[in-house]
């Protein structure tokens, strides 16, 4: 049971990677405006198999992530591995303590609004330690946020019900999906 | 491990919704709150290689030549707004640029920066009351 686990969390955190490399390609009207595509992959693995396998996909995601781009223990670095372990925390303490009350897209709004939060915070206490300029960012990135975390929680959602289908198929038998 | 019995996720449910309206609405009255009561610039501040140069009343007008190292660029305070009108620089984005009234105008060859400096509005109060 376990290298089954370890299996599913590699498979899902190379998804994820391979994710957050494409984000990079796509050409965006604000320079450091990121859709947060890879937090699909993360939200599904928190629904499906818990806690651990979420935060593992975080962790490596970011880590491998910022091999591919040299960024590796550099500020962006830091405000990505920051704002990844905060967000996949709280929508991880959502799904196990409100589970009723916030569907996929609420968590997922949840990890989005948290991701940007910490990443203002971050940005303010190490690097601009302007409060101006955070106050001025904070409204436009919680709106982007919230748009981008509905739509990926949404393709979460449909991802979660096709897995659950064809693992309900195959009898729970792991299969390459 | 995956419960089958539990059926499809819910997308969407009530809270969601509120969330999402809740986000939405005040992070778009958030930043039309913040343009309002942005404060409004008063002085155009012009640095040559990150020294600050001048700092020039935005609502005087003036002609101001800034010697840069490719040469002179000439820098023009009217109406409040700024603008630079020659510039000995290959690109002449700057002078492209034309008028502004908030933000910078930036010549990278001639390394001049050209900004409107922001002052808090509860700094220049009209009257105060006791």
């Amino acid at each position: 049971m376990p290298s089954q686990n370890n299996l599913r969390i590699a498979l899902l955190a190379a998804y994820a990677i391979a994710l957050h490399a494409f984000e990079k390609l796509i050409p965006t009207p604000l320079p450091w405006m990121r859709f947060g595509l890879a937090n699909i992959i993360t939200l599904t693995a928190l629904v499906l198999y818990g806690f651990r396998a979420g935060m593992m996909i975080t962790v490596i995601r970011v880590t491998v992530g910022s091999f591919l781009t040299g960024t590796f223990l550099g500020p962006a670095f830091l405000l990505s591995f920051g704002a990844g372990v905060v967000s996949t925390s709280a929508m991880a303490l959502t799904v196990r303590y409100l589970p009723r009350l916030f569907g996929t897209v609420g968590i997922s709004i949840i990890g989005a609004l948290f991701h940007n939060l910490t990443q203002l915070m971050i940005a303010y206490l190490v690097f601009i330690k302007r409060i101006e300029v955070v106050i001025i960012l904070s409204p436009v990135l919680i709106l982007i946020g919230t748009v981008t975390g509905t739509l990926n929680g949404l393709v979460s959602s449909m991802l979660i019900d096709g897995i659950k289908e064809s693992a309900a198929e195959t009898d729970g038998a792991v299969t390459a999906e | 491990m995956l419960s089958r019995s539990k059926g499809l996720n819910k997308r969407f449910r009530p809270a969601d919704i509120f969330l999402l309206v809740f986000l939405l609405s005040m992070s778009v009255s958030g930043i039309f709150f913040i343009k309002e009561v942005m404060p409004k610039s008063t002085n155009v501040i012009i640095e040559v290689d990150g020294k600050q140069r001048y700092s020039l009343p935005l609502g005087t007008d003036s002609v101001t030549e800034v010697k840069g190292p490719e040469g002179p660029t000439i820098v023009e305070v009217k109406n409040g707004k700024v603008r630079v009108t020659e510039s000995e620089c290959p690109g002449k984005i700057c002078v492209k640029q034309g008028w502004v009234d908030r933000g910078a105008i930036i010549c990278i060859p001639n390394r001049i920066i050209v900004r409107l400096d922001a002052e808090y509005s509860d700094k220049e109060l009209d009257a105060v009351t006791e």
